[in-house]
C-alpha cells in the first residue's frame, strides 16, 4: 500500500496520558507474570518513571505500546531473575521435555461456558488469574503475553529470546495446562 | 488414521488456521469420529476465549497515590537533552 504524505506525524504522548492509558497494563502485566502483587508494583513504578524520562523521543501511540510491552517484559524478567536465580528455568526445561512425551487425552467433557465477549463475573475471573498464577514461569510468560494480552507468536519470541517454534510448543503446553486447571470448574454435570 | 495424540499436537495451528491444507483434512477427518477429541477442542478453544475476556485490573490505590507523587517529582525537574 503507498504511503500517505498527507498524513500529519501523530503527536507526542503526554506523561499524564501515559499514566492514565498505560499504567493499569503495565501492572497487570506485571502481576500476572510475577504471581505476586508486592513485585508487580515494584515492577509498575520501575517501568512507568523509565518511560516518563523517554517519553520526548516517541511519536505516536504504536510505536510506543509495543515499546511498552517490552520495557515491561524486560523489567519483569529482571526482578524474577534478582529474586530467584536461574535454577527454576532449567527445572523447567525438563518439565518441558517429559509434558511433551507425556500429554494424552484422557476422559473429556464439554464445557458450559457463557458466550464470547460475555463480562466474566468475578469468581470466574479469580478461576482464571489464579490457574496462570499457577503455571510454571516458562509456560506463564508465553501464555500471558499470547492468550491475555494478544501479542503476536512473532513478537513474544523476539521479546522472550525464543524461537517461533519455542514460543508455539511452550504456548500450546500451556493452554493444555490451564484447560486442565479449569475443567473441573466448567465441565458439564453428567444427567 | 490420525490417533488422538497426533491431533492434539496439532492443535494449536488448527485453531489459529495455520494448519497445511493436507493436515487440516486429516483433522477434520479424525475430529468426525472421535467425540472426546471433539470434546478437548471444545474446552481448548474456551480456555483461550476465556483468557482473552479478562479484564484490567485498576492500579491499587496506594500504588497509584506513589506513582502520582514520583511522576509529578519528574515533572518539576529540567527536561532531559533531547536524543538524536
Amino acid at each position: 500500500m503507498a504511503r500517505n504524505e498527507s498524513v500529519p506525524p501523530e503527536p507526542a504522548l503526554t506523561a499524564e496520558q501515559v499514566y492514565r492509558d498505560y499504567a493499569p497494563r503495565v501492572y497487570n502485566l506485571a502481576r500476572r507474570m510475577l504471581g505476586n502483587n508486592a513485585d508487580a508494583e515494584d515492577v509498575t513504578q520501575d517501568v512507568l518513571l523509565q518511560v516518563v524520562r523517554k517519553l520526548g523521543t516517541f511519536r505516536g501511540e504504536s510505536a510506543f505500546s509495543t515499546w511498552l510491552h517490552r520495557v515491561t517484559v524486560n523489567a519483569a524478567l529482571a526482578h524474577r531473575r534478582k529474586r530467584a536465580g536461574h535454577r527454576e528455568y532449567s527445572m523447567q526445561d525438563n518439565l518441558d521435555q517429559v509434558m511433551a512425551a507425556n500429554h494424552a487425552p484422557g476422559p473429556v467433557r464439554h464445557w458450559t461456558v457463557g458466550p464470547e465477549q460475555q463480562v466474566l463475573d468475578r469468581e470466574t475471573q479469580e478461576l482464571i488469574e489464579n490457574a496462570i498464577a499457577k503455571l510454571p514461569e516458562i509456560y506463564r510468560d508465553v501464555y500471558v503475553l499470547a492468550d491475555v494480552e494478544g501479542l503476536p507468536n512473532a513478537e513474544i519470541g523476539e521479546m522472550l529470546g525464543l524461537s517461533l517454534a519455542a514460543v508455539k510448543s511452550r504456548l500450546h503446553r500451556a493452554r493444555m495446562l490451564m484447560r486442565d486447571e479449569l475443567a473441573p470448574h466448567f465441565e458439564e454435570v453428567s444427567a | 488414521m490420525m490417533t488422538c495424540r497426533e491431533l492434539i499436537q496439532l492443535l494449536i495451528d488448527f485453531v489459529s488456521g495455520e494448519l497445511p491444507p493436507e493436515h487440516q483434512a486429516l483433522v477434520q477427518q479424525h475430529l468426525q469420529t472421535c467425540p472426546p477429541c471433539v470434546a478437548y477442542l471444545q474446552t481448548y478453544q474456551h480456555t483461550i476465549r476465556l483468557a482473552r475476556q479478562l479484564p484490567c485490573q485498576p492500579l491499587p490505590p496506594d500504588l497509584d497515590r506513589r506513582l502520582r507523587a514520583a511522576l509529578a517529582e519528574i515533572k518539576a525537574m529540567p527536561a532531559p537533552p533531547a536524543v538524536t
